[in-house]
This record gives structure tokens, C-alpha cells and sequence, in this order.
């Protein structure tokens, strides 16, 4: 290859890189704009009164005063903070040992107990929400926090046992046994060297089950039907039934509901991306 | 470790189990630090899988039953509707190529870390945050028909405007708009997914490559995708299990299983059967082939789930 015919391919190389990137972030923004479309429509629309909706254009807001008029928002957000959290704390609680077991003691027929967690976390909500419903209803547990509590723990301490289970499992044995010659038992292991060791796993499964349970419908419809105990997603859900075709309020509604859980998103959102990928990669 | 290598282990267990009464107390604590999971599980997820296997053999009205063994199902499958709402699962199946191809193909993107592929993914993923509600609402405003809708001005400004499609309003074409809104939102999850996978990749393979002469879609071809084959599979089923088990929000705030039966997929149609028409036995026999689909479609999660090699 003479010199020349080098510096020529060298050329288009670099042209060559140029458009391939120029190409790249034409896509990668086309896709940001896909993506963010949405809250952009949903803060615009917020700001128009429905005549201004029709209109296409001009700033109101009417929309904002009348959601709040419409819907008890505060006493929403506080039940869906309380059941939220509520259900995080039972969930860490029966995962953390639950996980401590199974992954780091690991008893006689401890896997086959690890089977069974495994197998209840693809159960599908649907195929056990009928007997669930009356059951609960036959105890009372219906239009109580405590049910509500009570359904989404169980739904989502599989997944979160089995998170924890493998984080433990991972963690070096070393560790517990010279605990032990130390002199501590099993159950101050736990509380006083696994669970200050389990703190990234612990906001894993908190960042997943706080989004899981906070955007949840199907069960708060159930279990939770009178408007004192209704969560904002509940809530949100029963705007066009009762503002028939009140859309700029159906988009305030949703930028509402949806704050909070967007802003634990982008606060913890390195948890939430190790927790979906937890037991795939290394 | 897999499954199966942990039964390996049990007899292990129980040898040591036997040598000291350290191992006893450990038995012991096992077990007692299990039984809160165990018993959550147990009496609101496992009591209630069972009662539904058991009333879907009868005429349960949610107070009295009487058996009638396969009967219900036999009824269930040769009612019209029921075809129909299968048939809709089925076609739901479609959408999962491209909610797996489209996430993958801009993971490659971002994988290049050209400048900004940070903001970039925060950006995709963050619909992850967003409730089915929320998005059910702001699909309607996209596929409204009317002149405000979105989809519609985009038509109208890109010289398309004599096409005036309504998704939502025919019975052939909602489930379309469902499968849309789906693809959009399970976007962010499966391109993290991928990104997690490439990061796996070792830099020197590509170097090598690069050092062999091999082209970046060589590359593409013939190292990047079959390392990422276990990952594909990964979020083909969990997509395939979110459209199957997990789009009720959406659909009953988008479409309401209609028009007609248009998009009520198997899930949705279980609702309705219990708590809109009281029909629980019915429910619970459509909940046992719910069950029975998903989990023959997470079988392969069992092998892909591995804690560690």
C-alpha cells in the first residue's frame, strides 16, 4: 500500500466515524424525546383549563385548583406512603432472615424450602387474587391498611428472599465463623455482623417494592375501597368515572401520583438497576 | 448456584447437621428464621394458588361450590369468548420480539460509552417509575382520535394527515395500541438488562477482535450477541411474563377489555369474571391456565437465575 493510499483510508475512516456517531445521537435523542414525551404532555396539559384542552393552547390553573377540589390528595398520598412503607418494613423483615437462613445457614431442606420460594415468586397475581379476596374479606381484612399491607408483603417477599438469599450466599464464610469462635451465637450474627453487611441489598429491595406498590392498582381497587383508605393510584383511576372526559385533570392527577415514585427513581436508581439484574451477572 | 447443585449439597447438611451442637443450634436457628417468610407465603400466596385449583372444578359463586370437576373446563374452552381472549394472548406474544430487539439495539448504542450514554440511560429507563395508570392515561391521549390527539397531529404535520387511524375505538386494532404503549414501557428494564450483560464482556475480547481486522458489526455478530444469548432469553421471558401477568392497569384504564372483547387478554378476563360478573368459579378455572402458561414460560427462569457460577 503506497503512502497516499494510506492517508486516503485513513480519511475515510475518520469521515466514516464522524457519521456513525452523528447517526448514534440521532437516535439516542430521537429515543429521549420518545421517552420523555409523556411528562411533557402531562405538565402541559395540567396547565390548561379544558376549554384551553379543546383550544390546543394558553396557561391556566383552573386544573390544578379543581383536582384538588376533586380529590382528597393529601389523605391519598399519606395512605399510599403509609401502605408503601408499611409494606417495605414486613418485607425486609421475613426477607432479611428469611434470606439468612437460606442462604448462609442453610439447614436440612433449606433448598428445597428455596425451591418453593422460587416457584411462589412466578406465581401470577391474578390466578390467586379470587381466594385471596375472600378469604381476607371472610376475616374482615377488607378497607383496613392492614390488608392491603398484608397482600402486597406477601406478593413481594418472594423476590425480595430471593435476592437476599443469594446476596448472602455470596458473602464469605470466613466471616461467620470467626464470629462464632468470638462467642456469638446464630441470632447475634444475624442482627450484629449479616444485616449491617446486607445494607446495599436491603435498598435493593427497597427501591423495587417502594415503585412495585406505589404504581399498584389491581389490589388497592380490592382491598382498599373506600375513598379514606384509597391510595393515590386508586384514586387516580377513579377521576373519569367521576370527571367524564376531564383530561387536562387526569394528566395533573398522573404527574402527581407519579412524583414520588420518580423521584425515588432517580435518587436510588443504582440500586434499582442492580436489583433487576441480581442473579444474572456477576 | 443452581437449584439442582443445591440439593446437591443437602446431604452435606445433614452430616454436619449430626457432628456438633453447633450444627444443631444451627439447624435450629435455619428454621426458625425461615418461618416468618414461611409463613407469609404459606397462608396469603400458596392457601390461596391451592384454593384456585381446587374451585376451578366447581361453580364456586364466592359463598357456596359444588363440584364439577373437568366440566369447567371443558365449558370454558368451547365458550366463544374465552377463544378469543386465548387467541389475544397469542397475539400479544408478537410484541415481545420487538420490546427484546429495540432496547438491545440502543443498549449497543450506549455501550460504545459515547459521551453522555449515562444521561441517556437514566432517560430510557426512568418510565420504569411510572404506574400502568399513568401510563394507560397518557396512551389515550396519544391514540385519541380526536384533534387533539397526538398521534393524530403528528400524522397531520408529517403530511400523513388523510390517515386518521382510531386504535382504541375497533375491536381489531386496540390490542395494537396495547402492544405499543407495552413495547414503550418495558423498554428502559430490558435495555438495562442488556447493558448489564455487556458489561460482563471482558475488554480484551474486543481488542483481539480488533487486533484480527474484525469490523464492528463482525464484532456484533460474532462475539457481542452470543455472549448475550443467556440475557436475551432473560428478558424475553420476563417480558413475556409482564404481557401475560402484569398489564391489568393498563388495560382496564386504557381499553376496558374492549371494544368487545378486542383486548381482554387472559388475565383481564379473569377480573371481570370474578369481581365484575361474580362469576369466581370461572375466574378461578381461567386463573389455573393462567398459572399454568406463566409458569411453563418461567421454566427457563430457573436455569438463568444463577447466584453464582
Amino acid at each position: 500500500m503506497s503512502a497516499l493510499e494510506w492517508v486516503e483510508r485513513q480519511r475515510g475512516d475518520v469521515w466514516r466515524r464522524r457519521t456513525g456517531r452523528a447517526l448514534t445521537y440521532l437516535v439516542l435523542f430521537a429515543v429521549t424525546a420518545i421517552m420523555l414525551y409523556p411528562f411533557w404532555l402531562m405538565g402541559q396539559m395540567s396547565f390548561r383549563s379544558l376549554p384551553q384542552y379543546y383550544l390546543g393552547k394558553g396557561f391556566s390553573l383552573t386544573t390544578w385548583h379543581d383536582l384538588f377540589a376533586a380529590l382528597p390528595i393529601g389523605r391519598e398520598m399519606l395512605n399510599s406512603t403509609l401502605i408503601t412503607l408499611c409494606s417495605i418494613a414486613v418485607i425486609l423483615a421475613v426477607s432479611t432472615t428469611g434470606g439468612y437462613a437460606l442462604g448462609t445457614l442453610r439447614y436440612r431442606l433449606s433448598s428445597l424450602v428455596f425451591l418453593i420460594v422460587v416457584c411462589s415468586m412466578m406465581v401470577p397475581m391474578q390466578s390467586m387474587i379470587i381466594p385471596e379476596y375472600i378469604n381476607l374479606a371472610r376475616l374482615g381484612f377488607i378497607n383496613h391498611y392492614y390488608g392491603a399491607i398484608a397482600v402486597y408483603s406477601a406478593l413481594g417477599a418472594p423476590f425480595a428472599t430471593f435476592l437476599m438469599t443469594t446476596y448472602f450466599r455470596r458473602l464469605p464464610e470466613d466471616v461467620i465463623e470467626a464470629a462464632l469462635i468470638d462467642g456469638l451465637g446464630y441470632g447475634s450474627v444475624f442482627f450484629r455482623i449479616m444485616l449491617p453487611l446486607a445494607v446495599p441489598a436491603i435498598a435493593t429491595v427497597a427501591v423495587l417494592q417502594f415503585i412495585q406498590i406505589w404504581d399498584d392498582l389491581l389490589v388497592g381497587l380490592l382491598f382498599l375501597q373506600t375513598p379514606a383508605h384509597r391510595t393515590i393510584t386508586v384514586g387516580l383511576e377513579t377521576i373519569p368515572a367521576q370527571h367524564f372526559q376531564n383530561f387536562p385533570m387526569e394528566m395533573a392527577g398522573s404527574l402527581v401520583s407519579a412524583l414520588p415514585a420518580v423521584v425515588v427513581f432517580l435518587v436510588f436508581q443504582r440500586y434499582l438497576i442492580r436489583g433487576l439484574t441480581m442473579g444474572m451477572s456477576k | 448456584m443452581t437449584v439442582q447443585e443445591a440439593a446437591a449439597e443437602l446431604p452435606n447438611a445433614r452430616r454436619r447437621a449430626r457432628r456438633s451442637p453447633l450444627a444443631a443450634q444451627r439447624q435450629r436457628m435455619g428454621i426458625l428464621f425461615t418461618l416468618p417468610v414461611a409463613a407469609l407465603i404459606g397462608s396469603l400466596l400458596l392457601i390461596p394458588i391451592g384454593q384456585t385449583f381446587y374451585y376451578s372444578f366447581t361453580n364456586w359463586d364466592g359463598f357456596t361450590s359444588q363440584w364439577i370437576g373437568f366440566a369447567a373446563y371443558r365449558h370454558l374452552f368451547n365458550t366463544p369468548e374465552f377463544v378469543t381472549v386465548l387467541e389475544n394472548n397469542a397475539v400479544m406474544v408478537l410484541a415481545i420480539p420487538i420490546a427484546v430487539a429495540l432496547p438491545l439495539g440502543v443498549a449497543f448504542l450506549l455501550n460504545t460509552h459515547i459521551r453522555g450514554w449515562r444521561f441517556f440511560r437514566s432517560v430510557f429507563f426512568l418510565p420504569t417509575a411510572v404506574s400502568w395508570v399513568v401510563i394507560a392515561f397518557v396512551a389515550r391521549r396519544f391514540f385519541d382520535p380526536d384533534k387533539q390527539g397526538v398521534l393524530r397531529s403528528l400524522l397531520d404535520h408529517t403530511g400523513l394527515g388523510f390517515w386518521h387511524p382510531d386504535l382504541l375505538g375497533h375491536e381489531h386494532s386496540a390490542l395494537l395500541a396495547v402492544m405499543i404503549t407495552f413495547v414503550w414501557s418495558v423498554f428502559g428494564t430490558n435495555m438495562i438488562i442488556f447493558l448489564a450483560g455487556m458489561s460482563t464482556i471482558d475488554q480484551e475480547i474486543y481488542d483481539a477482535a480488533k487486533v484480527d481486522g474484525a469490523g464492528s458489526f463482525t464484532v456484533l455478530v460474532r462475539i457481542t450477541f452470543p455472549l448475550l444469548k443467556r440475557f436475551v432469553s432473560f428478558a424475553f421471558i420476563i417480558s413475556l411474563i409482564t404481557a401475560f401477568s402484569a398489564l391489568f392497569s393498563l388495560i382496564i384504564v386504557m381499553t376496558n377489555g374492549g371494544p368487545g372483547y378486542g383486548s381482554t387478554t387472559l388475565e383481564f378476563f379473569i377480573y371481570e369474571k370474578a369481581f365484575t360478573e361474580s362469576n369466581f368459579g370461572v375466574g378461578a378455572t381461567a386463573g389455573v391456565v393462567l398459572f399454568v402458561l406463566v409458569f411453563a414460560v418461567s421454566m427457563p427462569l430457573l436455569r438463568l437465575l444463577r447466584s453464582d457460577d
